[in-house]
C-alpha cells in the first residue's frame, strides 16, 4: 500500500518535472528563437525628437497670420484609476464624453472603457479628434480624468498645430506645408513653404527613458541636441486692409459670379505689398483663397489693354511722337493687317490723337502705331519688354511664381500678326503682379522695384534678416516718356474708359483691360477684366491692380464696368486709411473723450478684451479683478474698485449682470428698476450690512 | 520500514538544538526565495509606487518585507506544531471557510473586477478567503484520504465525502476566481491520485469538475472574462497576442542570458501587475535565463524535499499532507510561469512566496511550516488516535 503511494508520488513528481522542462524550453525559445522580434518591441529607451516650435507669420504691425498652438488628443489608461474612482465616475464620465465629443453614446463609451479596463489595456483613445487647450481644461474637470495621469490614467498627447487667427485672410499667401503621402518630401505653397527654412527651426533630440507612470524621462549625461525654434517672418501685409479688400472683392465676385478675382495693393516707393487677395470659386460656389492667382501659374493670362502701357512706353522711347499726334483708326472699326488678321475696335473711332487712342483703348490705334515703329525690328520691342523685366519671373519671395510667356521674333510661333496683337496684350501671358510692377514703376517715376511681401525675419523681437525691395531698373524710361505715360493714365480716368473713377476726392491714374478669352482656339465673349493704376495721381503713394475673371453679367462685362469700380472702392479705403489726414481741430481733440465708449466699471479682464477689440488704449493702476474707470485723454484708466467683505460693494457704473454677481456673492438680495448701467444703489457703498439684506438698484 | 523510522528520528535529533528544525534544505530554499522576492518586488513595485504612493518606493519595500517576515514567522510557528494537530485544525478551518467564502461573495471588495477580497475589520488588511479555504481543503483531503485508506475502493464511503468538500469549496471559489478554483481542484485530484483513489473514479471526477465549473460560471461574475481569455488563447490567429503576454515576452527576451541586473527592469512599466501576476517575467528580465532556471530549480527542490518528508513520514496523513501542500505550491508556481511564458491562458495567479500579496504569502508560509513539521516527524506522544487503525495498516504497507 505504501509502495503504491510512493510510486504514484514519484509519477506525479516526474510529471511536474516535465512541466519544469517545458518552462525552461519556453524561456530558451522566447529568448533565442523569437528573441529579436520581442526585443525589438521593447520600449525602454528611445531617442526622441524634441520638436522645435515653428515660427510665426506676422502682418506688418505684428498681428498673427499663422502661429503654432498646442492641441491635444485624449487617451486613457483605464487600468490606473482604482476601482472606487473608476466605477463611481464611469457613468457620469461617459455621459460627459457623449456631450463633449458627440461621437458615441454614453452607453458605448461606458462599455468600451469598462472592457478596456478588464482587458488590462493600458491605452485607449477617447477620440481621434484633437482638442484645443481650452477644451482640455474642460476635460480635466471630468470625473476620473480629473484625477490626472497618475490617479485617473488620462493621457493628453500634445501636438503643435498651425492656427490662423484670421482663418480666411491671405490664406493662400500664408500657404501651408506638409509632408508628402508617399515620399517624405515637403510639399506646400505660399510663405509657409517659401520660408520654411527660417520658420521650421531645427528639431532637437534627446535620449529618453520610459519610466513608471507612463512618462518619458530624459536620461542625463547623454549628449543632447537642443531644439532650435523657428524664426518669425514678418510680412508687409496690412491685416485690416487685407480684411476690407477681401470683403469688397468677395462681394463683387459673388455679384458677377466670376471665376476668380485678384486684388493687390502695393506701396509705390517701397514695393511692399500691403494687401494681396486671391479669391477663386470652390466646388460649393463660395470664394476662397484657393490659388495664387496674383503671382502663380493659375493667374497667368492674356492681360489685354493694360499691356498697352508697355507699348506706348516703347514707342515713346523709340520716337519723338507727341500725345496730340493724330492716329487714323478708320471709319469701319476694323483694320486688316493681313487677310485673316483683322484688328477690331468696339466702335469706329475715326481720327484720334495718341492720347485718345489710349484713353478710349483703341486696339487699331495702338497696334498700328506699334506696327509702324517696330515692324522692321520687332526685336527692339521685345528688348524693351525684357528691359522692364516683363519677360522673366520677378523672383518674388514666394515659390511657384509663374514665368511670363512672351514670344520672341526668333520663335517658330512668331508670325506677322504677333507684334500687333502683342501690343494690345494678346498672344502673351503674364501675371497680375507683373503688370502691377510695371505700373508701379511708372508711378515711381521710372524706378522699377521688385515687389516684396516679407519685410524681415525675426528671432523673438530681434531682426535677423531685413528685406528691401530690389531695384530692378533704376530708370525704365526717360523722364519724358514717364511723364507722357502718366498723362495717358490720368486721361483714362478723367475722360477715358474709367471716367467713373474721376469722382474721387483725389486723382486716380490707371488703365482698364478687357481681354477676350481664348476657348478652343477662338476668342469668345468670356472676358478677363482688370484695372491697374495708382493714386493719388499727382503724388502716387499706392498702386493697385484688380482682376475679375469671367464676370457673367449680361450688361456689365467690361473692365470699366467690373474691375474699375472695385479699384475705386479699394482706393477709397486705402486713401482714407493712409493718405487722408484731416487737420484735427481743437474741438475734435476734446471730443476724443466723448468718443470713448461708456465704460464705467466691471471685471478688468473682460473690459480689457473689449477695449483691445475696439482699439482703445487702456492703462492699469490696479491688479484687482473689479475695477472702476477714469478717462485720461484718449486712454481709459482702470482704478481699483475696493470690494471688502462685510461692507456693501460699490456697483455704481456697472452693468446689471456684474452687479448681481458681486452683490449676491456678498450676501445681499438684489432687486432693480430701470435699464442700462447702475446709477444708484439703496445701500451706500462701503457700509456694513446684514447678510440677506435687500438692496435696490436704480439703472438708467 | 524500520530504516525509515530510524532516519526520521535521527533527523529530528540532529536538529534538536537548533531553532530551525525539520528539513534544512527546505529552510534554505525558502530563505532564498524570500530574498529574491524582496529584491524583485521592490523593483517591480516601482511603477505601483508611482501610481499610488507618488513615488514612495520604500513604502512597498517596507510593506512587502514585513509581510515576508510575517509569513516566515507563521512558517516557524507552524513548523513547531506536531503535524497531527493539523488534522483537526484543518477540519475547523474548512468549516469556517465556507461562511467566509459566502460572505466574500456577497460583501467582498472588488479588486480588478473580481470579488476575492474581504477586509478584516480593525487591522484593515484585505484578506483573500480562498487562500485559507485552499489550505484547509488540501489538509482535509489528506486527512480524509488517510482515514479511508482501508476502504479506498468503496465509492460511497471513501470518495463521496471527499468529493463533497472538493466540490463545495472549489465551487465557491470558482464564483469569483475560476482559474484558482480549477487549480485547486486539480491539486485535489492529484492528491487523490497519490492517495490511491482508483483511476476510474478520477476520470469521473474530471467530468464533475467541468460540470461544476460551468455551473459556477453561469452564477458567478467571471464568465465573460473566462470565455474571452480562453477564446483568446485557443484562437489560431497569432497576430493578436494579448497585450500582457506580448509585454511578458519582451521582458523575457530582453533579459537574455544574465539579465539586466537587479532593479533594471524596463518592462515593469508596461506589464500589468509586474509585482504579482507577472513577477516571473521580471525575474527573467532582471536575472536572465540563469535566474529563471535557478528559480525553477528552487521550486523543484522544494517539491523533492516535500516528497522526501512524505517518504520519511510514518503516517499516511503526514505524507499526504506534505505531498498535497508541496504539489499545490509548486504546481501553482509552474502555472504562473506558464502564464508569463504563454503556455497557459492569461490568469491572475501569484507566484507562491515570490509575488507581493499579503494573504497569499501568509498562507504559503503556513503551508511550508506544515511541510516542515511533517519533515520533523512526530514530536510528542499524543493520546491514542482516532486514526490508529489506518495508521497501522499504513505502517505494515
Amino acid at each position: 500500500m505504501r509502495r503504491l503511494i510512493l510510486l504514484r508520488v514519484r509519477i506525479s513528481f516526474w510529471l511536474v518535472g516535465l512541466l519544469a522542462l517545458v518552462m525552461m524550453y519556453r524561456i530558451v525559445h522566447i529568448q533565442f528563437v523569437d528573441g529579436d522580434t520581442w526585443r525589438s518591441r521593447a520600449r525602454g529607451l528611445d531617442n526622441r525628437t524634441i520638436e522645435a516650435t515653428r515660427g510665426n507669420i506676422y502682418s506688418d504691425n505684428g498681428s498673427l497670420l499663422a502661429t503654432s498652438l498646442p492641441f491635444y488628443r485624449v487617451a486613457i489608461d483605464p487600468t490606473i484609476a482604482d476601482s472606487l474612482v473608476f466605477y463611481s465616475g464611469i457613468d457620469s464620465l461617459s455621459m460627459l464624453l457623449e456631450r463633449f465629443y458627440k461621437e458615441k453614446s454614453a452607453v458605448q463609451y461606458r462599455k468600451e472603457l469598462v472592457e478596456a479596463r478588464q482587458k488590462k489595456r493600458l491605452y485607449k483613445i477617447l477620440s481621434m479628434k484633437y482638442i484645443s487647450h481650452k477644451d482640455k481644461r474642460i476635460l480635466e474637470t471630468y470625473p476620473i480624468l480629473r484625477e490626472g495621469r497618475s490617479g485617473g490614467g488620462v493621457i493628453f498627447e500634445k501636438i503643435n498645430r498651425r492656427t490662423h487667427p484670421y482663418p480666411n485672410l491671405a490664406r493662400r499667401t500664408v500657404g501651408f506645408i506638409s509632408e508628402g503621402d508617399t515620399t517624405k518630401e515637403l510639399i506646400g505653397k505660399g510663405l509657409e513653404f517659401s520660408f520654411n527654412e527660417q520658420l521650421s527651426g531645427r528639431d532637437g533630440e534627446a535620449l529618453y527613458q520610459f519610466i513608471a507612470g507612463g512618462y518619458w524621462k530624459p536620461v542625463h549625461d547623454v549628449s543632447k541636441v537642443r531644439p532650435e525654434n523657428g524664426l518669425d517672418v514678418q510680412t508687409t501685409i496690412d491685416i485690416n486692409l487685407q480684411d476690407t479688400i477681401h470683403r469688397v472683392l468677395d462681394k463683387k465676385l459673388r455679384q458677377y459670379d466670376a471665376d476668380y478675382g485678384v486684388a493687390i495693393v502695393m506701396e509705390v516707393a517701397t514695393g511692399e505689398v500691403k494687401a494681396i487677395v486671391n479669391l477663386g470659386k470652390n466646388s460649393k460656389g463660395e470664394y476662397t483663397e484657393n490659388n495664387n492667382y496674383a503671382v502663380g501659374n493659375s493667374g497667368l493670362a492674356e492681360p489685354g489693354s493694360t499691356f498697352k502701357l508697355a507699348s506706348m512706353l516703347a514707342i515713346f522711347e523709340e520716337t519723338q511722337v507727341k500725345l496730340d499726334d493724330i492716329v487714323q483708326t478708320g471709319s469701319t472699326g476694323e483694320y486688316s493687317f493681313f487677310d485673316d488678321a483683322v484688328m477690331r475696335d468696339i466702335v469706329p473711332y475715326g481720327k484720334l490723337t495718341l492720347q485718345e487712342v489710349f484713353e478710349k483703348s483703341s486696339n487699331i490705334g495702338t497696334s498700328r502705331l506699334v506696327h509702324k515703329y517696330f515692324r522692321k525690328d520687332p526685336m527692339r520691342y521685345v528688348e524693351h519688354l525684357a528691359n522692364w523685366h516683363l519677360t522673366s519671373p520677378i523672383d518674388f519671395q514666394m515659390v511657384g511664381e509663374a514665368a511670363p510667356f512672351i514670344k520672341k521674333p526668333t520663335d517658330a510661333s512668331w508670325s506677322g500678326s504677333t507684334l500687333p496683337w502683342m501690343s494690345i496684350g494678346y498672344e502673351l501671358k503674364i501675371s497680375p503682379m507683373h503688370i502691377l510692377m510695371l505700373y508701379n514703376a511708372v508711378a515711381n517715376n521710372g524706378k522699377m522695384l521688385q515687389p516684396i511681401i516679407v519685410k524681415r525675419v525675426l528671432r523673438a523681437n530681434k531682426t535677423v534678416l531685413e528685406y528691401e525691395a530690389k531695384v530692378l531698373n533704376a530708370q525704365i524710361a526717360s523722364p519724358r516718356s514717364i511723364d507722357m505715360a502718366k498723362q495717358l493714365l490720368e486721361g483714362v480716368v478723367t475722360q477715358g474708359t474709367a471716367k467713373a473713377l474721376s469722382k474721387a476726392d483725389y486723382k486716380i491714374a490707371g488703365k482698364t483691360g478687357t481681354a477676350e478669352k481664348v476657348i478652343k482656339g477662338k476668342y469668345t465673349e468670356d472676358h478677363y477684366t482688370s484695372f491697374v493704376g495708382y493714386f493719388p495721381a499727382d503724388a502716387p503713394r499706392y498702386s493697385c491692380i484688380v482682376v475679375v475673371d469671367d464676370p457673367k453679367d449680361k450688361n456689365d462685362r467690361y473692365a470699366s464696368q467690373v474691375a474699375a469700380p472695385i479699384f475705386k472702392d479699394i482706393a477709397d479705403i486705402v486713401y482714407n486709411k493712409f493718405i487722408y489726414k484731416p487737420i484735427p481741430t481743437k474741438a475734435e481733440a476734446d471730443s476724443a473723450m466723448l468718443r470713448l465708449p461708456v465704460i464705467k466699471a466691471g471685471l478688468r479682464d473682460e473690459l480689457d478684451v473689449l477695449c483691445q477689440k475696439f482699439g482703445i488704449q487702456t492703462f492699469t493702476q490696479t491688479d484687482k479683478d473689479w475695477v472702476q474707470t477714469k478717462v485720461q485723454g484718449d486712454t481709459v484708466v482702470w482704478l481699483e474698485n475696493n470690494i471688502q467683505p462685510k461692507l456693501v460693494p460699490n456697483v455704481i457704473g456697472m452693468r446689471l449682470r456684474d452687479a448681481i454677481f458681486i452683490l449676491e456673492n456678498a450676501g445681499l438680495k438684489v432687486s432693480y428698476k430701470g435699464k442700462g448701467r447702475i446709477k444708484a444703489q439703496s445701500l451706500s457703498p462701503n457700509t456694513a450690512f446684514k447678510k440677506g439684506s435687500p438692496i435696490l438698484l436704480r439703472l438708467e | 520500514m524500520d530504516n525509515v523510522l530510524k532516519n526520521s528520528r535521527q533527523t529530528s535529533e540532529r536538529a534538536e538544538n537548533s531553532y530551525f528544525e525539520g528539513d534544512r534544505v527546505i529552510w534554505i530554499v525558502v530563505f532564498m526565495l524570500a530574498a529574491i522576492s524582496i529584491l524583485v518586488v521592490y523593483s517591480a513595485a516601482g511603477s505601483l509606487a508611482f501610481r499610488r504612493m507618488e513615488g514612495d518606493t520604500e513604502y512597498y519595500l517596507l510593506k512587502h518585507a514585513s509581510l515576508v517576515l510575517l509569513s516566515l514567522v507563521a512558517m516557524w510557528l507552524c513548523h513547531k506544531v506536531d503535524f497531527r494537530y493539523y488534522s483537526r485544525l484543518s477540519r475547523f478551518a474548512l468549516l469556517i471557510s465556507v461562511p467566509i467564502l459566502i460572505a466574500t461573495w456577497f460583501f467582498g471588495t472588488t479588486i480588478n473586477e473580481a470579488t476575492r477580497w474581504i477586509t478584516i475589520p480593525f487591522i484593515n488588511q484585505s484578506f483573500q478567503a480562498s487562500d485559507l479555504a485552499k489550505l484547509a481543503l488540501i489538509a482535509n483531503v489528506a486527512s480524509m484520504l488517510s482515514k479511508r485508506q482501508q476502504s479506498i475502493h468503496e465509492f460511497q464511503r471513501a470518495i463521496l465525502p471527499i468529493l463533497f468538500w472538493c466540490g463545495l469549496i472549489c465551487g465557491l471559489i470558482a464564483l469569483s476566481d475560476l482559474s484558482g478554483a480549477a487549480l485547486l481542484f486539480a491539486t485535489c485530484v492529484l492528491l487523490m491520485f497519490i492517495g490511491r483513489v482508483p483511476v476510474r473514479y478520477l476520470g469521473m471526477l474530471f467530468f464533475i469538475g467541468i460540470t461544476v465549473a460551468i455551473l459556477a460560471l453561469q452564477i458567478g461574475q467571471r464568465k465573460e472574462t473566462a470565455m474571452r481569455r480562453f477564446t483568446n488563447f485557443i484562437s489560431t490567429d497569432h497576430k493578436e497576442i494579448p497585450f500582457q503576454t506580448e509585454q511578458s515576452y519582451i521582458a523575457i527576451a530582453s533579459g537574455e542570458l544574465t539579465g539586466k541586473g537587479p532593479g533594471n527592469s524596463d518592462q515593469r512599466n508596461f506589464l500589468p501587475y509586474p509585482y504579482s501576476d507577472f513577477i516571473f517575467a521580471i525575474i527573467v528580465e532582471e536575472y536572465g535565463l540563469f535566474g529563471g532556471f535557478f528559480v525553477i530549480m528552487l521550486y523543484l527542490t522544494l517539491l523533492y524535499r516535500g516528497m522526501l518528508a512524505m517518504a520519511k513520514s510514518e503516517r499516511a496523513f503526514g505524507g499526504l499532507l506534505s505531498a498535497g501542500l508541496s504539489f499545490s505550491l509548486v504546481v501553482q508556481a509552474f502555472v504562473h510561469m506558464g502564464v508569463t511564458l504563454g503556455v497557459v491562458p492569461v490568469t491572475g495567479l501569484p507566484l507562491p512566496l515570490l509575488s507581493m500579496g499579503g494573504t497569499s504569502l501568509f498562507f504559503t508560509g503556513i503551508a511550508l511550516g506544515i511541510i516542515l513539521s511533517v519533515s520533523r516527524g512526530e514530536i510528542e506522544d499524543l493520546e491514542p488516535q482516532t486514526q490508529a487503525d489506518e495508521e497501522k495498516i499504513f505502517r505494515r504497507g
